[in-house]
Parts: structure tokens; C-alpha cells; sequence
């Protein structure tokens, strides 16, 4: 029986258009559709993956606003089995690690968790680091950036793959928590049933206060880095056009020199 | 009463809509009209899989037994993305037809998506579409259902229809046809509508990209206006359909009007949605390369089968006579 802790976020659809607020600089929850971000979704299926493969219990947790309702009801009808929602509005404008040590004090209302799992990074914050400072806070293993995962007994193998180191082979003792990349999975498409039934699945939702955090831990006021100045991405600026007078080729090439890349 | 969609049904649709947007329907319907089904099948089990083929199948013989609505809102869906097969046939008549008739042997198989069923309907239905990927092969005639052998193919104006003439075979039980006719009728019309509303969708991405006299054709207001009235259209055939399903689940009085109704609205709404893509998209329209082709081939196709528009606003106008005496 292998008990998992999925986690999960709620984050602005990547392909509308995403804002700062004016007013403090966090990210404008309104103004985009909101969607269970697609590296979580990965999360899910591997952790059904692995509960299909035996026995076990999907428990998946979301740190985020009210409607992040939304992106919990994705993961329990893709067939999760229950949910923790930690909402408070003391917690807008977290950083990573006061959001990482609320996931940690929700972890530990799940009893017995052998796995945890999460998105490498999240597609609006980006910081790709919670998994990490998560394993730390809770004295586990982590095993992050996987593109494949095993479960034998109370052992898990990950192949971790990044960019700059290429393929490493990790393994660890249960319990550990585990960061999963784009290339892990195909995440499966909710069913009509897995929708049906994910009505009926227990949601649990917690405040700060419930966890045993003191409000002066987190939101932005207690947060390590403060966001002073934001400002749109500049539009893209028109390329510069050459005319072939017969010497384009040359033109072409003085451009090129210009940009120290010939 | 709700008159809105459950948050259900609408996870259901997005569900679907996530799975087919990946899938590239439109290789699928090509393939499947050149006479290649396994694209196409394997999409269909793919769709058994989300459920979509069980709906109208009780859960005693393995389906879901879901509501009329949440029929409309998948079929609508299908309809959106052009999904070849005996859609309206298979997934929504045949189911209701065997199980009214008492005939239950194929229904787990129709449910789990193992098997396909086609279906023709004298005088209605006269051709039996893709009978040649069809496991379940029946024909209603008077009140009996029957079994055929396809005969003589036809060609259908839309090339992912496979039309079959039908050679009536033996009888396979007396038939109860009232809800399943109805069923037939609603979900062709909930395909028509989810294929205009994708006809509209790609005239407005077009006309948003095409530049003419210097600006974007969808700038001008006559392009405005023709964009306009189809989707006024669209969404006035939507509560129509959906008013259709309710009917049905509440198998009231109204039934046979309601869907006769819904099915004339989507039809001249998807029919209009189609006319004018051709329009707004203007050369590159007519030609089979582009994909607004394979819609617009299947909303002609649909539009006349199940039931021509006169047949049905003959319906209408008759339950309104009928209700009119009776008052």
C-alpha cells in the first residue's frame, strides 16, 4: 500500500495573456482562465500509475485561492482519491519558502505518506524549487527532475534528466518526494465516471491557523524577496530588412560579424 | 429546474474537447474517407474509454446510463470535431432502439465501444452510413427491426460518410421506436451545432488573419454582420437542443415536437454557419485541402438525414395544431 501525496496548483492558462496587479505586484489572479497546471497533471497520473500498480491511496494537496476548487476537482476526476485544500487569505503573495513550509505542515495531516510528488516547476511561478526545500523541510530524500519512476517494496529508482548533467540514476528509501518533468507521462483525459465519482470524494479544507502556522510566517509581507518595480514585456521590434543589390551576401555577413557570431 | 449545464457536464465536454483538440481529427476524417478506418477506430475506443460510448446504455448491461442532456453536450463535442463513424447511430439511437425492443445481447458491446452499430430507418434513414465498419447492422421497418447486408454503396457528399443501399434481412424482434428515433433526432442535431459553432470559429481565426484593401477582412462590417448572424443563430439553436434533452429525460408529452424543433434550429443554424464560412474564407474555402472542407461536407450531409427540415417542421407544426385543439 503505497500512500501518495500529490501536489498541486492552480496557475493562469499559458495560452492567455498573464498580468502582475498594479497594486502589489503578485500575480492577477482575474485576469486569466485559471487551469490545473500541466506539469501537475503529469504528477497525478504517475502517482495513479504507480497506485495502479498496486495498492495505494492519492491524496492530493493544493495550496491556492477558493476557486482553486477547480484545478482539485481536475485531479480527483482523473481518479485521485481525496484532497486537502489549504486556502487562507494570509497566504496572497507567499514565496517559496513560506509556501513550501505550509505544504510541509499540510503533509503532515496525511498519515503514513510514503511518496510525495510534484511538478518539476510550476508554469507561472517557475522557481522549480519547492520540491527541494519541501524534502529538506521534512527530512526525506528528494529525487527531482525525474522522467521515470519505480516503485519496488519500499525502495524508488528515478531516472533524473536534466539539461546540463544528462541522465542520473537516483534511488532512495520510502518516504521521499519526487519532482517529475514533461517526458514522464501522457496524463490520462478525465472520465465520465472519474467525474461522477470525483463529487463524491472527500475535499478537506484547512486554513493557516489549522496547520499550526502563525500567520506572520507567510503571505507577502513576510515574503524574502519583494517585487519593487514591474513592467510589460517590450513588443517585439521589427527585423531589419536588406535589400539584395547583388551584395545581400555580403550585407548578410556584416550583420553576421556584427553579432560576434561569425 | 436548472436551465444551466451541470460543472459536470461542462468538465465532461472539456474532457473531450482536451482529448480530440490533441488527436488531429482532421488526418482522421481524411483517412477514414479514403477508405482507412484504424484512425478513426482507435479514436473511438479512445472515446469508449472517457465513457462517451456508454452513455445511453443502462449500467444493468455495462453502461453509464446518463441523461439525455449529458448526451447532447458529449455528441455536441463529437459534432465540433468532426468525428467520422455512425455517430448519431451508434451512440445514441441503437442503444435506446435495442434496449426499448428488449433486444439487450449487443448493448455491453455497444456501451464498452468493443462493437460499432449503424443504422438505417425507413423512410427516413434510407442509406446505412459506414456499414462497412459496422459490427451491428439493423434496419427499422414498420414497427420490426431487422437485420440488413449492405448493398451497393453510395457516395455521400460528405467522402467521410460511407452510404450503403440496404438488402432486409431477417426479422430480429418487434421494434419500440419512439425514444429512439427521438435520441436519433437530438443527437444528430447536437452534431450539427458543435460543427457550426466550429465553422464559426474558424471564419472568425480566418478573418482576423486575411488582409484585403489593407486591413483585416474581419474589420469590415459586412464580414461583421455575416459573423454575426451566425452566431445569433447558433446560440438561439443551443437552448432548443438542450431544451430537447430535458423533454426527453422528463419523457413528457412535448418529446417528439421538442426534438423535431431542435433539430430544425441546429440544422438552419449550422447550414447558415457552413454558407457563410464558405464566404468569409472566400477562395481557399472551396478547395478540399483546407480543412473547413470536411465540415462543411458533413453539415450538408447531416442536415438531410434523420429526417429532412420539412419532415420536421411538419412535426412541429402539427403537435402545435394538435395542442391548439386540445386547448
Amino acid at each position: 500500500m503505497t500512500n501518495i501525496v500529490v501536489l498541486v496548483k492552480q496557475v493562469p492558462d499559458t495560452y492567455s495573456e498573464r498580468k502582475l496587479a498594479e497594486t502589489d505586484h503578485t500575480l492577477d489572479r482575474e485576469s486569466a482562465d485559471a487551469v490545473l497546471d500541466e506539469i501537475n497533471e503529469r504528477a497525478v497520473e504517475e502517482a495513479l500509475k504507480i497506485k495502479e500498480a498496486g495498492e495505494g491511496e492519492v491524496t492530493v494537496l493544493c495550496v491556492g485561492p477558493d476557486r482553486a476548487t477547480d484545478a482539485i476537482r481536475k485531479a480527483l476526476s482523473m481518479g485521485a482519491d481525496k484532497a486537502i485544500h489549504v486556502s487562507d487569505e494570509a497566504l496572497h503573495g507567499s514565496d517559496i519558502l513560506a509556501t513550501a513550509k505550509v505544504i510541509a505542515a499540510a503533509i503532515g495531516k496525511v498519515e503514513g505518506v510514503d511518496l510525495v510528488i510534484a511538478g518539476n516547476e510550476s508554469s507561472d511561478g517557475g522557481a522549480g524549487a519547492v520540491p527541494a526545500l519541501l524534502a529538506e523541510l521534512l527530512g526525506m530524500p528528494q529525487l527531482t527532475y525525474a522522467h521515470h519512476v519505480s516503485v519496488e517494496g519500499s525502495a524508488i529508482k528515478v531516472d533524473r534528466e536534466t539539461a546540463d548533467e544528462g541522465i542520473t540514476h537516483l534511488e532512495a528509501n520510502l518516504p521521499a518526494v519526487v519532482s517529475v518533468t514533461e517526458k514522464i507521462n501522457e496524463p490520462r483525459y478525465p472520465s465520465f465516471k472519474g467525474i461522477m465519482a470525483a463529487k463524491k470524494k472527500p475535499v478537506e479544507t484547512l486554513t493557516v491557523a489549522d496547520l499550526g502556522l502563525d500567520a506572520g510566517e507567510v503571505g507577502l509581507d513576510n515574503a524574502w524577496s519583494t517585487v519593487s518595480e514591474a513592467a510589460p514585456k517590450p513588443p517585439r521590434t521589427a527585423g531589419e530588412k536588406v535589400e539584395d543589390d547583388g551584395d545581400g551576401g555580403t550585407k548578410i555577413a556584416e550583420y553576421l560579424v556584427g553579432q560576434k557570431l561569425i | 429546474m436548472r436551465f444551466t449545464l451541470a460543472p459536470e457536464q461542462r468538465d465532461f465536454a472539456s474532457s473531450i474537447d482536451d482529448l480530440l483538440s490533441a488527436a488531429d481529427t482532421p488526418t482522421v476524417v481524411r483517412a477514414w474517407g479514403s477508405g482507412e478506418h484504424e484512425p478513426g477506430l482507435a479514436l473511438w475506443r479512445r472515446l469508449a474509454d472517457l465513457g462517451v460510448t456508454g452513455l445511453a446504455v443502462a449500467e444493468e448491461h455495462g453502461g453509464l446510463g446518463a441523461s439525455a442532456v449529458d448526451l447532447a453536450v458529449a455528441v455536441e463535442m463529437l459534432g465540433r470535431h468532426a468525428v467520422p463513424g455512425p455517430v448519431t447511430e451508434s451512440i445514441a439511437a441503437l442503444p435506446v432502439l435495442l434496449a426499448d425492443s428488449g433486444e439487450t445481447r449487443w448493448l455491453p458491446g455497444l456501451a464498452s465501444g468493443e462493437m460499432i452499430g449503424t443504422l438505417a430507418w425507413q423512410p427516413h434513414v434510407p442509406y446505412a452510413v459506414d456499414a462497412d465498419v459496422a459490427d451491428i447492422r439493423l434496419c427499422v421497418v414498420d414497427d420490426a427491426l431487422h437485420e440488413f447486408a449492405p448493398a451497393e454503396p453510395t457516395s455521400s457528399v460528405d467522402a467521410a460518410r460511407l452510404l450503403s443501399a440496404v438488402e432486409i434481412g431477417a426479422v430480429v424482434c418487434p421494434a419500440r421506436t419512439e425514444r429512439a428515433w427521438a435520441y436519433g433526432v437530438l443527437a444528430c442535431a447536437a452534431q450539427l451545432l458543435g460543427a457550426g459553432r466550429q465553422l464559426l470559429e474558424m471564419s472568425v481565426d480566418y478573418a482576423k488573419q486575411r488582409s484585403q484593401y489593407g486591413n483585416q477582412i474581419g474589420g469590415y462590417q459586412a464580414i461583421k454582420h455575416l459573423l454575426a448572424d451566425v452566431v445569433t443563430q447558433l446560440e438561439l439553436a443551443r437552448p432548443l437542443l438542450y431544451g430537447a434533452a430535458v423533454s426527453l429525460d422528463a419523457d413528457g408529452t412535448s418529446t417528439a415536437r421538442d426534438v423535431s424543433a431542435a433539430r430544425v434550429a441546429c440544422a438552419d443554424a449550422a447550414y447558415r454557419a457552413a454558407r457563410t464560412a464558405l464566404q468569409v474564407h472566400g477562395a481557399i474555402g472551396y478547395t478540399a485541402e483546407h480543412d473547413m472542407a470536411l465540415w462543411l461536407t458533413k453539415v450538408r450531409a447531416l442536415r438531410s438525414v434523420w429526417g429532412t427540415q420539412a419532415w420536421h417542421r411538419e412535426q412541429v407544426l402539427g403537435a402545435l395544431l394538435d395542442e391548439r385543439r386540445v386547448a
